[in-house]
């Protein structure tokens, strides 16, 4: 009872906190614009410090922004009811549900005692229950918190991710599994984000049934390379999973940073050209398929560039240098990417800035 | 050049990316070059040679106190372990190059350590009298909480620590193999720095063929990281990590060295660390005339943070006790903060590094 009544509590909160802002377009444009463009979701910092998510046409104009009280980090949408959800940022504890259609007003919901999110989660195909990355930080454990979708994001519980610090989730495309990143870390809110064990981490690419919580298949690299954390994920058009890795190890040091997963086999690391490997800085910030053009798309804000991979052969076909750049959605042949810097770049390498905000590590598309 | 794939994308990406950079323009690497030789002949290698001296003090008075055991040997040792902390402090926020390597950075220093585990790994060691933890080249294949400071703290400081004044062999061994380890790393540490073809000259000399600095940019930036990576180590992780929002949510144990009465110490070393780096670099040089008074702005708020640490000096519990100096310690986080906006923020843009909003912080 004392946890149901904290939740209202909570959306009481979130009523007053959440305003949301229409965009200057006029209502017919901004009408027309939602219903006929993909657009693009992403959390943002506005340059005199404040945070939120944005709705963004293609070409980079604001439809739509939700106030947030902290850094936000990757958004999800549910195509079933239109709602999506952003989630703050690592050691974060609150999400935001809001329609982009700007239907209702945005929700706010607080992690439980004894947990914090780490800025990624996903619906259900079904659109009835949201999944998010959880850290149960007094016994480092990675966990999948539940929420039903239908009462108020409600917490139904959880189940482990096995491993520390779960970062990226999917649900692959049974419906039924999902795919978490265990990226290894160790942290504690009272340290705030301070890693607490490199020396001895050992990150790891998880299923789990999300009907049982049950562990399906469990994956690390080798041992050689445990300071290697995976992170980003995304599905190609064969339902291979890529991820995108950060290396916690010396700079001298420079693994492969990209690699596949497919179901009952062992992790696969991607080869690049040298200079390209080199150029990414150890770090890949997001990563995005297009599964129509049947390429990946990694980006590296330390490195100040981004490359595309062609997921058949595991190529690199090509490389582009923009600062800053992380946020990356797919956008008709190729991708859409944001930068740190706030700049917005199509897939014909037009490109808008914007005065007044700064987009942060991941993009979303959403279709119409 | 080399890294883009379609050379007709080049022209298109680089325009790019610098009509995406609304900032003056990257360092020159010439310039560059000048920063980073001054910080590393006028903070970095001085820094380690520094802490380098003070882990052999501290070995010496570690095998001295183990040959001829006396209360006063137990204070000498103590006492080089006191400055073996502060040496440490004014150089930790140096935490790329050759520290970043082996993991030398945990091996000198694990913390937090925040299961404890470690301690309890230095606590079965002397309890059990384990023979393999009396020898530092053994030692260095242990784990990282049994060979630093942190292990040597409990040696020294912790329960059943005065016995080594009347002689206890093991624990006194014990100490003295991780004195011994500790000197071994730093040895390490000045050497690698010092040699003129090793990790100094490739921060240096950025340029196209450099594997780690490409520019003047990346070479700066790295630098610049240094100011804001070590101030939000300060203000999140050291003070953050046991001052509450109010008295009552303190957790003094939870403080780095309380055993010691080194906690404040070690936070005013940080900072007076990075206030020398600051002025050695010469890095508030390069900032544009508009943009010159950050550099004091900075200069400012060192002195403020280093007067905070002088008000509250003392052991971490009865600092925290007392409303006047407790105040003082919240003071010197205010500070830690407004150095973190001047570096992260302020600068950082006024030089042309990104804000880092996401490539510094990523996550």
């Amino acid at each position: 009872m004392t946890d149901r009544r904290r939740l209202i509590d909570r959306r009481d909160f979130l009523t007053a906190a959440g305003a949301v802002y229409l965009s200057s377009l006029a209502p017919a444009a901004l009408a027309a614009t939602l219903e006929t463009d993909a657009v693009f979701a992403t959390a943002y910092q506005r340059r005199d410090g404040a945070y939120g998510a944005a709705i963004l046409s293609e070409a980079g104009q604001i439809l739509r922004v939700v106030e947030l009280p902290d850094r936000g980090h990757d958004i999800t949408f549910d195509p079933v009811s239109g709602r999506s959800v952003v989630f703050a940022r690592q050691p974060g504890t609150f999400f935001v549900v809001f329609d982009h259609a700007g239907k209702m007003q945005p929700v706010t919901v607080q992690s439980v005692a004894g947990r914090h999110f780490f800025g990624h989660g996903v619906f259900s195909s079904d659109g009835a229950l949201l999944y998010a990355t959880e850290n149960d930080f007094d016994n480092a454990a990675g966990m999948i918190g539940v929420y039903d979708a239908g009462a108020g994001f409600a917490r139904l519980g959880e189940f482990p991710t096995h491993g520390v610090g779960p970062h990226e989730l999917l649900l692959l495309g049974d419906g039924r599994t999902i795919a978490v990143a265990n990226g290894g870390i160790e942290t504690h809110p009272d340290f705030g984000r301070a890693k607490l064990n490199l020396p001895t981490m050992k990150p790891s690419y998880a299923l789990v049934d999300r009907m049982t919580g049950d562990l399906i298949e469990k994956h690390e690299l080798p041992s050689a390379l445990h300071q290697l954390s995976i992170r980003h994920m995304d599905t190609d058009q064969t339902g291979a999973v890529w991820f995108g890795c950060q290396h916690e190890g010396p700079a001298t040091e420079r693994p492969a940073l990209v690699g596949r997963a497919v179901r009952g086999k062992e992790l696969e690391l991607i080869e690049m050209p040298e200079p390209v490997l080199s150029g990414f800085r150890n770090y890949i910030g997001s990563v995005a398929a297009n599964r129509k053009a049947g390429t990946i798309a990694v980006t590296s804000p330390q490195g100040n560039a981004f490359s595309i991979i062609d997921a058949a052969t595991a190529k690199v076909v090509a490389t582009r240098l923009l600062t800053e750049v992380c946020g990356v959605a797919p956008d008709r042949s190729g991708f859409l990417v944001t930068t740190g810097t706030g700049s917005i770049v199509e897939p014909d390498g037009r490109s808008s800035e914007d005065a007044d905000h700064v987009w942060d590590n991941h993009a979303l598309r959403i279709e119409a | 050049m080399k890294i883009l794939h379609h050379p007709s994308a080049v022209a298109a990406a680089v325009a790019l990316a610098t009509v995406v950079c609304l900032c003056g323009g990257p360092a020159s690497a010439s310039k560059a070059t000048d920063i980073v030789t001054r910080s590393i002949d006028g903070f970095i290698r001085p820094g380690y040679r520094a802490f380098h001296q003070s882990t052999s003090a501290l070995y010496e008075a570690g095998k001295a106190l183990c040959t001829a055991p006396s209360q006063a040997a137990l204070d000498a040792d103590r006492a080089t372990f006191a400055k073996t902390v502060d040496a440490w402090s004014r150089i930790e926020t140096i935490r790329f190059g050759p520290v970043a390597e082996q993991s030398r950075l945990e091996r000198i220093l694990f913390w937090p350590d925040r299961k404890a585990t470690g301690l309890r790994q230095v606590q079965a060691a002397l309890a059990d009298k384990d023979p393999t933890v009396t020898d530092a080249t053994g030692l260095a294949g242990k784990s990282v909480a049994m060979q630093g400071l942190g292990a040597l703290e409990f040696v020294l400081y912790g329960a059943g620590s005065e016995a080594l004044a009347t002689g206890d062999e093991h624990r006194c061994a014990y100490g003295a193999a991780i004195s011994g380890n500790l000197d071994a790393i730093a040895q390490e540490l000045e050497t690698a720095w010092a040699a003129p073809d090793g990790f100094a000259a490739i921060w240096a000399n950025p340029s196209a063929q450099n594997p780690q600095y490409r520019d003047g940019t990346e070479a700066v930036t790295e630098l610049m990281g240094v100011f804001v990576t070590g101030t939000e180590l300060v203000r999140d992780v050291r003070l953050g990590g046991f001052l509450g929002k109010d008295a009552a949510a303190d957790k003094p144990r939870q403080a780095l060295f309380w055993r010691s009465n080194k906690t404040v110490d070690a936070l005013a070393g940080n900072l007076a660390g990075m206030r020398d780096l600051l002025e050695a670099s010469h890095l508030a040089d390069a900032l544009p005339a508009e943009a010159s008074y950050m550099g004091k702005s900075a200069l400012f708020e060192f002195a403020n943070a280093a007067s905070a640490a002088k008000g509250a000096d003392g052991p971490i519990a009865a600092v925290l006790a007392d409303p006047d100096r407790r105040a003082k310690l919240a003071y010197f986080g205010l500070v830690t903060s407004s150095l973190s906006d001047i570096f992260g923020t302020q600068m950082s843009g006024a030089l042309g590094l990104t804000a880092g909003f996401s490539s510094l912080d990523g996550d």
